[in-house]
């Protein structure tokens, strides 16, 4: 039993180490879904994972790691949203912190919600190759992301230097 | 004992004027937002007088404040909006009253003068509330059977340069039940964004190439010299232009107008810091040329003015 509940977890732990090589290496899409409240962006994200479990628990990571690096493009009505960072180099620039930002349990969470609390419209399931492609529906709280990375010293503030 | 507290007294004073001029800062740009003019004649708040003849449209900022609660709510949901990114935005409706309780003023200086002011609204406004960035906003309902949608746009301009240094605009969503006041809100929050990255845009440019600003030279019709004197075998045109290219960030300047009555010199992109730490804008920078023209051996007496933080004029003759 104790043999089966860890060769289990090892195996969910391997995916998730393949979900975040996912994350670092763009592979993942984002959405826009809607004009959310004051401050904040409502995305879809698309994730990839041999479980879709993992690939939902991921897209929030995603949400927050395209709104910091990469920004998304817009849709009726909708404008598209430039990244946060206007330095491309960031993310090796800054290496160590990002790591501990986006490590599993780390401080992402705080900014990020899933909007239909992880239920995935069965339009938005879809099987490529051996992976699931998941869309998941998430609110990111911006202005609060925007303001940690300032005081963190990680970003910009548009008043800076004045 | 005694000399010691003096030696602690000088030391202590010149660690805090070294941090002072260690966090001299450039001087915060300010915004204000305005409704267009095109929003103005759509929405009626326009005023039309007689102009030997001609008949000019202005707009009527007043009475838009008065009476158009959307407008109202627009501008403070992007006051509240800037506010939380660090920049305290000039509130338009008590600058236009300031405007108001300036006509009188006004009124007595033409007078006194003998000739009309001739100033555009927008003219009057910049001066009452040199803000160095304007907001100007344009927003119209479209509607295409029941359903209706929001054409919004923002536009930032430098109060100075008058260049359209950040932009944002598009078309909401239909929408067939949502009030157009809440269309409006969906509006801003869906642009301000993109705005105010242009506006950082603009910023980072402003701290790697330096702050833009224009310089005029102009002259007293008493002054009996002009732009063409020589000066030791130089136009004092070329002596001018020297110091302006000496002294320019990366010699970036350029001199669209020249003749023997005025110099009119535009993007000239100055420091925001002089050779102390501290901040400078287009009157400070331009100071240094002001002495250089006083002292000899040109001994020139001159007026230096300027217009906010962006333009300055020096008037070569008189005081």
């Amino acid at each position: 039993m104790l043999l089966i509940t860890g060769f289990s977890t090892a195996v969910y732990a391997q995916k998730d180490k393949k979900a975040n090589a996912d994350t670092e290496a763009w592979r993942y899409e984002l959405e826009v879904a809607g004009t959310g409240v004051q401050g904040t962006y409502l995305l879809k994200v698309w994730s990839y994972s041999k479980k879709p479990n993992v690939a939902i628990e991921q897209a929030k990571k995603n949400a927050v790691h395209g709104i910091i690096f990469k920004g998304f493009a817009g849709d009726q009505g909708i404008l598209g949203k430039p990244p946060l960072t206007t330095n491309s180099n960031l993310e090796q620039e800054k290496d160590e912190w990002f790591k501990a930002f986006f490590a599993d349990g780390g401080k992402y969470q705080k900014f990020v919600s899933l909007a239909s609390d992880g239920a995935v419209a069965a339009e938005d399931r879809m099987k490529v190759g051996k992976q699931y492609k998941i869309g998941v529906l998430v609110s990111v709280n911006v202005a609060l992301l925007r303001k940690d990375l300032e005081d963190a010293g990680i970003i910009k503030s548009l008043n800076a230097g004045f | 004992m005694k000399r010691q507290i003096i030696k602690i007294a000088l030391l202590s004073i010149m660690i805090l004027g070294a941090a002072t001029s260690g966090f001299s800062q450039a001087k915060k740009p300010t915004l204000m937002v305005v409704p267009s003019d095109v929003w103005c004649n759509t929405n009626g708040y326009m005023q039309v007088y007689d102009d030997q003849g001609t008949k000019v449209k202005i707009p009527d900022y007043k009475r838009a404040f008065q009476e158009s609660n959307d407008l109202l709510a627009v501008i403070s949901k992007i006051n509240g909006m800037m506010a939380e990114r660090g920049f305290t935005v000039k509130n338009m409706e008590s600058v236009v009253k300031t405007l108001e309780s300036e006509r009188a003023e006004d009124a007595v200086l033409t007078s006194k003068s003998g000739a009309g002011v001739s100033e555009s609204p927008m003219d009057k406004l910049k001066k009452v509330a040199k803000a160095d960035i304007i907001i100007q906003l344009t927003w119209d309902v479209l509607k295409t059977g029941p359903k209706k949608s929001v054409r919004f746009t923002l536009q930032g301009l430098d109060a100075y340069t008058d260049k359209e240094v950040a932009t944002a605009g598009g078309t909401g969503n239909p929408s067939f039940s949502a009030e157009t006041a809440v269309l409006l809100e969906e509006a801003v929050a869906d642009k301000i964004d993109n705005f105010n990255a242009g506006l950082q845009r603009h910023f980072d440019d402003l701290f790697a190439n330096g702050r833009e600003i224009i310089i005029r030279i102009k002259k007293f019709d008493s002054w009996k010299n002009d732009l063409e004197t020589e000066y030791g075998g130089k136009e004092l045109n070329v002596i001018i232009e020297d110091w302006v290219r000496a002294n320019t960030v990366k010699n970036r300047f350029s001199n669209s107008d020249a003749t023997e009555n005025m110099m009119l010199f535009e993007q000239v992109r100055i420091p925001l810091y002089d050779a102390n730490g501290n901040a400078i804008d287009a009157r400070g920078f331009t100071r240094g040329l002001q002495k250089m023209l006083a002292a000899a051996p040109y001994s020139i007496v001159n007026k230096l003015t300027a217009k906010g933080l962006g333009q300055a004029v020096i008037v070569l003759g008189e005081k």
